[in-house]
């Protein structure tokens, strides 16, 4: 039912969409024109999340590859940026670019072990990879244990500059994944999605398709944990490989809608407010995203913007052909 | 040489717990197809419900199984029928995000309630052992885990083996289809396996609450272990869970005695990435299982 709507949908095709999203990509790119520092601020975690939560969605919507793991490439690309910046003087935009490249790196290493591993299985081995790499991290006396590394270098940029970087991941991401979605590669991961056993017998390398998500997930992950943890300004083992960021992509992602591009973008917003607005009662707030995401999965599993695509057959940014 | 046989010995004992902590995991896994993720802190929660009962009634932490293990096998029933029942079959995803959910639900209310501060049950067993030899002991709380996870896993096993019920539960988890012509109700047999689950989750709750300190956001800590377990040994196979347990707990002591107390972990986590990535289906799991 749903499939015929979306048909009939791209025959329509409507130019308004554009105008839509660059009415809205205007009005975020003059935010620190006239809004408050705290205004920015917001925006600039809702540009990164919406990154982060498109990276994790590419991966659970499209490839099928639960990672419960996200948290190694955050916590790497912190590292480089901190080692980079405070140990070889490198200037803070390469270090950030370094550490996308080194967690892109260990993803093809780590695809070694983990690709043998499926469903629930490779869930958990993301999982284990990320708690070993927390030990590795608090015994390193390189990375001065569990103490941490202090950023010095994030403070010599401004507000705005991380602002700008963090929309233009945002952005990117989004990007990255409608296009991925039009290429032959987007093709062959829906095909999977459907039916991997027919799929890998019309000729697609499935291996081939979730390793190249894989490494692209993890390269924009590792850039957008720098960005990041330029307004963090300390990376310290035990937050920046923990669980707390899976979980909240999770949440991002499923209350937005798994699989679909959107979903991201709303669940980010929803998120980032939800946590401002909650900011003091941290324990209360971690409560009500459980919630959330329990009675969303229970009464709306394809989430937001799923299930206003399902009831309207209208989609904002469809990766079908048309 | 002879201070090596110290952490071996501690390794087996521990085994033994970890047997504990990781059988309802592996049980859930096996019968449910799930992976419950808040198996950990349904632990954890259990050690609290312990240190209440303990508290209010004046009661020792074992007599409070009593309380315990009732409260767990109701609340996993009704955790498995309302909620975790109504998102099986469509795929892998819902139940393991559903599972999540209540995972962090149950870790900050824990932490509302019980402040974040380590607690520990306390047992007059805790500081007693028996010494070996000179340098080599046998702590005794260590022992009595060991004893009660041996225990927990060889009852489940006769329960499977020799009981209407559990038969039932390995028909349901065999083929649903078939079970359910046969006029099993497969969705509160899930749920009575999920309670069973959480008895087992009550038993490793006292364990880890009389071994070691626990606060409220030590469930995923567990939730690893239980994991390792799972892996090593294959889901829903008793033996290999103890087995699973033991290598576990070996290893870990083993690692923290070569490579220092730091690796403790690490060295737990790199047998347990070496063996998912050469056998994924575990060591005593059959192949094809529980995808």
């Amino acid at each position: 039912m749903a499939k015929q709507e979306g048909l009939r949908n791209v025959k329509t095709k409507k130019p308004w969409r554009w105008w839509i999203g660059l009415l809205i990509l205007g009005l975020l790119l003059s935010i620190p024109g006239w809004a408050s520092q705290y205004t920015i601020l917001v925006f600039t975690l809702f540009g990164l999340y919406l990154a982060l939560a498109q990276m994790w969605n590419l991966l659970a919507g499209y490839t099928g590859l639960i990672s419960l793991g996200q948290q190694i490439f955050i916590g790497v690309g912190a590292y480089t940026l901190a080692v980079m910046t405070l140990y070889f003087n490198w200037p803070i935009w390469l270090s950030i670019l370094a550490g996308g490249v080194i967690c892109a790196g260990l993803a093809l290493l780590l695809s070694i072990p983990l690709f043998r591993m499926s469903g629930v299985y490779f869930a958990i081995g993301s999982w284990i990879v990320a708690e070993t790499l927390m030990i590795w991290f608090s015994n390193w006396a390189y990375t001065k244990k569990g103490m941490g590394l202090f950023i010095k270098a994030a403070y010599t940029v401004s507000i705005n500059q991380v602002y700008y970087a963090s929309i233009t991941m945002g952005v990117f991401s989004i990007a990255l994944v409608y296009v991925l979605l039009k290429t032959k590669l987007g093709l062959a991961l829906m095909a999977m999605r459907d039916d991997v056993g027919a799929a890998e017998g019309v000729g697609i390398n499935s291996f081939m398709a979730k390793l190249w998500c894989f490494l692209i997930a993890s390269f924009v992950t590792g850039i957008t944990a720098g960005i990041l943890y330029l307004n963090q300004v300390f990376v310290q083992p035990y937050s920046a490989f923990g669980i707390e960021w899976t979980v909240r992509l999770c949440f991002i992602v499923i209350i937005g809608g798994i699989g679909t591009i959107e979903g991201p973008i709303i669940g980010a917003l929803i998120f980032v407010l939800l946590q401002q607005y909650l900011a003091e009662y941290a324990s209360i707030s971690l409560i009500l995203l459980g919630s959330i995401s329990v009675v969303v999965m229970l009464a709306f599993p394809k989430g937001l913007v799923g299930t206003i695509q399902d009831r309207l057959g209208f989609e904002m940014l469809s990766p079908r052909r048309s | 040489m002879q201070d090596v046989f110290q952490p071996l010995i501690n390794g087996i004992l521990l085994g033994g717990i970890y047997a504990a902590v990781g059988v309802g995991l592996s049980m859930i896994f096996g019968i449910v197809r799930m992976v419950n993720l808040a198996h950990g802190d349904l632990m954890i929660l259990s050690s609290y419900i312990m240190l209440a009962t303990c508290g209010i009634l004046g009661i020792n932490p074992y007599t409070s199984l009593i309380v315990a293990l009732p409260v767990m096998f109701g609340l996993g029933y009704g955790i498995q029928k309302y909620i975790l029942n109504r998102v099986l079959g469509a795929g892998m995803e819902p139940p393991l995000i559903v599972a999540f959910g209540l995972s962090i639900i149950l870790q900050n209310t824990l932490l509302l309630i019980f402040s974040p501060d380590a607690r520990s049950l306390q047992t007059s067993l805790s500081i007693k052992s028996i010494d070996l030899t000179q340098t080599v002991s046998i702590p005794v709380i260590y022992l009595v885990g060991f004893v009660f996870g041996v225990g927990t896993v060889s009852i489940l096993q006769l329960f499977f083996r020799s009981t209407f019920l559990g038969r039932a539960i390995r028909a349901a988890s065999d083929d649903e289809m078939a079970a359910q012509y046969m006029g099993i109700n497969t969705q509160t047999i899930f749920a009575v396996a999920m309670g069973i689950a959480m008895m087992t989750a009550a038993i490793a709750g006292m364990l880890i609450g009389t071994t070691f300190t626990f606060f409220p956001h030590t469930g995923p800590q567990y939730l690893i272990i239980a994991f390792g377990v799972v892996i090593i040994g294959g889901a829903g196979s008793m033996i290999g869970t103890l087995a699973g347990g033991l290598i576990l707990g070996i290893a870990q002591l083993m690692g923290a005695y070569f490579l220092g107390s730091g690796y403790q972990l690490l060295a737990g986590y790199v047998i347990l990435i070496i063996v998912l990535a050469i056998r994924p289906q575990g060591l005593f799991g059959k192949a094809g299982r529980a995808a």
